[in-house]
């Protein structure tokens, strides 16, 4: 399980990173919580990055410790090929300025005190990119980027509503000109309608200003549609590291497998029983031995309990950590059979999209 | 199960909207129901206008955004709104041939928890801290039935064991705290289905949990549906959820019902433009097929909500009669119907301009 020879396009790259919170008990023994534990990955520069798992997993961790947002207790970051760790004051305020996050209640993370010109003016401030009339017009033009009117500039986070409040944070974490960004839950506290407007904006910016994206996220779907290549947790570990499609056409980890089983399929008339996970996911304090994820594996043996799987390697660049991936593999559960729309929603989705395309510019195509 | 339903339904009578046609009475029939807050403006009501019906056994599901009014009005049925601010200015709720709207204050702590029960997004907050799952499972059923503490401490073991909840001796006498989300979601379960209740409203009862929790939580109901005969309300954001379990689907937005009939209907063939820009909002399973549709802007506030149909600032296809007047819940095909000027839009707004 070593790192991926570190090619020219890999922009950030763990290292075996551990993450071990200790809450050290003045009467009772410590218990330490293994929230990420032995995690390698490479992220290639340009492309959307998923970091999926349920709660509990490690990934939000994951996520900051890509960005030395906290310390790991083990391992190393790579960004550029350079260790992050390392990194004298001055030098990592110049690579926060690479390397930004979007939260997932934006709210909380925009302070209530200031008015959103002065937000998004902050780190433009912080890093002496502008000042006067120029930082004000690169707070608009920033501002009109995410789609905020300008004139709100002086308003308060307060005044704006969830999805508009994201944008502000998308637009502080832009006004630096980053490299990367680390979506935590970008769009999870949205309404539906709200989110497909910001993961449109999302994959807007990336495009434009040629981002490297990492989302950290719980909705699969969300995952499938963003990203490129995605990780699968599970207590702390990877258990499953592959292209996109191929992950969701053919899961190879059952962990994996049980993920995509629980989505609900948008399609009523082909209902279909579901082979569901039992029990919960245990608890980080106290993980399972061997493979993690033995407790609730419907393909469990012996061995599981007792060997730890590596994150071997598997066809087309994938990895997966599970010591029977090559028998369960056709076992037939996972991929997840989508129908398509059906004729008359393929239709008007059409129609719509046609009729919202002129909504958006009105002028240049009402006769 | 869903599918039997609907292909019933149309079979039966071309009526289901109009239940009073239908062979056997719906459990719970709301007709024009309009709650208003204190304060707000004038016509703006939180819910207006909504009707809606669920039959015996059944699932009809509520769906919608936040603000919509799906949470109020379950409220409002159960008579938890807060008075003020909250009143019902208009409508009727007849569940077994009563009015819940007019019942007082007693009839309705009688119904609640026995006849109609509720559970909520958010189980930790709705169970009190300070008592065993036993003693608040068992409590009411005290409340309700006449039976001793250690009869009502039986029903209850039997009810942890029927929500699946493993050691159920051991878990009896647990604190919430000592549960993960998933297992006290199965508690607010336990405890209402205790009295075996004609109609359960389940309000975002997945929404806080893992995708493979959820799933356990959604067999689960239904498994418990299919064995009690219990209809179910349940309000929910989530398409595929509803999907998966509806036998009926009303989709609200702003406070009216837009679209309403059986499941399929709604998502073979979906009339509102809102339901359709909801539905091209959520990302597909499949493999990515270009942008996503959206929905332009946000909710309005209040104060600026439109006297018509209150999606036009939204809606691609609106224009001033749109803004002007409210469409009427019009039937597009029996049992299916939507509050749209322009449906089906492929005749009314099938030639590009």
């Amino acid at each position: 399980m070593n790192a991926t020879a570190t090619t020219g396009d890999v922009i950030l790259e763990g290292v075996d990173l551990k993450k071990h919170f200790g809450s050290g008990g003045l009467l009772s023994s410590p218990t330490v919580v293994r929230a990420v534990d032995g995690v390698s990955l490479d992220i290639r520069r340009g492309e959307t990055f998923a970091i999926v798992g349920e709660s509990g997993c490690g990934k939000s961790t994951l996520g900051r410790l890509l960005l030395r947002l906290i310390e790991p207790t083990a391992g190393d970051v790579l960004y550029e090929g350079r260790s992050i760790l390392t990194l004298s004051k001055s030098e990592l305020r110049k690579l926060r300025r690479e390397l930004q996050i979007i939260f997932q209640d934006p709210y909380a993370s925009l302070n209530p005190r200031m008015n959103v010109g002065d937000i998004i003016a902050e780190p433009i401030w912080l890093h002496n990119l502008a000042s006067g009339s120029a930082k004000r017009d690169r707070v608009a033009d920033l501002m009109r980027t995410v789609g905020l009117l300008p004139t709100h500039a002086d308003r308060y986070p307060h005044e704006f509503s969830g999805g508009q409040r994201q944008r502000i944070g998308i637009a502080r974490a832009l006004a630096g000109d980053p490299k990367l960004i680390v979506g935590d839950e970008p769009v999870s506290a949205l309404d539906v309608s709200i989110q497909a407007q910001i993961i449109n904006l999302l994959e807007d910016l990336k495009d434009r200003f040629g981002l490297t994206l990492v989302i950290v996220a719980h909705d699969l779907a969300v995952i499938r549609h963003m990203s490129d290549r995605v990780a699968v947790m599970y207590l702390g570990e990877i258990m499953e590291l592959s292209e996109t499609d191929a992950l969701f056409d053919n899961p190879l980890h059952p962990y994996t497998q049980a993920l995509l089983a629980a989505i609900p399929i948008p399609s009523p008339s082909n209902r279909q029983p579901k082979v569901l996970l039992q029990g919960d996911v245990p608890s980080p304090a106290a993980p399972p031995s061997g493979c993690r994820f033995h407790t609730r594996c419907p393909h469990a043996r012996p061995v599981c309990k007792e060997q730890h799987p590596a994150l071997e390697a598997a066809p087309d660049g994938r990895r997966v950590a599970c010591h029977f991936w090559r028998e369960i593999q056709g076992a037939g559960a996972g991929s997840i059979s989508a129908p398509p729309p059906s004729a008359a929603l393929a239709k008007r989705l059409a129609l719509y999209q046609t009729w919202r395309e002129r909504q958006d510019k009105p002028v240049a195509t009402s006769p | 199960m869903g599918r039997e339903a609907v292909r019933q339904t149309s079979a039966e009578i071309h009526q289901i909207g109009n239940d009073a046609v239908t062979s056997e009475p719906p459990l719970l029939n709301v007709q024009g129901l309009s709650v208003r807050f204190d304060g707000a403006p004038k016509g703006v009501n939180v819910v207006d206008d909504v009707s809606f019906s669920v039959r015996k056994g059944k699932t009809l599901c509520i769906v919608g955004e936040s603000g919509c009014g799906k949470s109020v009005t379950s409220l409002a049925l159960m008579g938890l709104l807060p008075t003020p601010p909250a009143r019902i200015v208009a409508g009727s709720a007849t569940f077994d041939g009563r009015d819940l709207l007019t019942l007082t204050e007693r009839e309705r702590a009688d119904l609640r928890g026995d006849r109609m029960a509720m559970i909520f997004q958010e189980p930790m907050t709705s169970l009190n801290p300070a008592f065993t799952i036993g003693d608040q499972i068992a409590e009411g059923i005290v409340r309700h039935r006449k039976v001793s503490k250690a009869e009502a401490m039986e029903r209850a073991l039997d009810m942890v064991k029927k929500v699946r909840i493993p050691a159920p001796e051991k878990r009896l006498r647990a604190y919430p705290h000592e549960m993960s989300g998933g297992m006290r979601q199965r508690v607010m379960i336990a405890m209402a289905l205790a009295n075996d209740p004609e109609l359960l409203i389940a309000d975002e009862p997945t929404t806080a949990l893992d995708v493979t929790i959820q799933a356990q939580i959604l067999t689960l109901i239904q498994r418990l549906q299919e064995e009690t005969g219990t209809a179910m309300i349940l309000i929910t954001h989530d398409l595929g959820v509803v999907a998966e379990v509806a036998d009926e689907v009303a989709v609200m937005y702003a406070g009216h019902v837009v679209e309403s009939g059986p499941v399929e209907a709604i998502f073979e063939d979906p009339q509102h433009p809102y339901t359709i820009g909801l539905m091209g909002s959520v990302p597909s399973l499949g493999r990515r097929q270009g942008r996503l549709a959206t929905i332009r802007g946000t909710v309005p506030p209040a104060e600026l909500m439109p006297k018509g149909c209150r999606f036009t600032p939204r809606c691609p296809f609106s224009d001033a009669r749109c803004a002007n007047e409210l469409p009427p819940l019009g039937e597009i095909r029996p049992g299916h119907l939507a509050r749209c000027w322009y449906a089906p839009l492929e005749q009314k707004r099938g030639a590009v301009a």
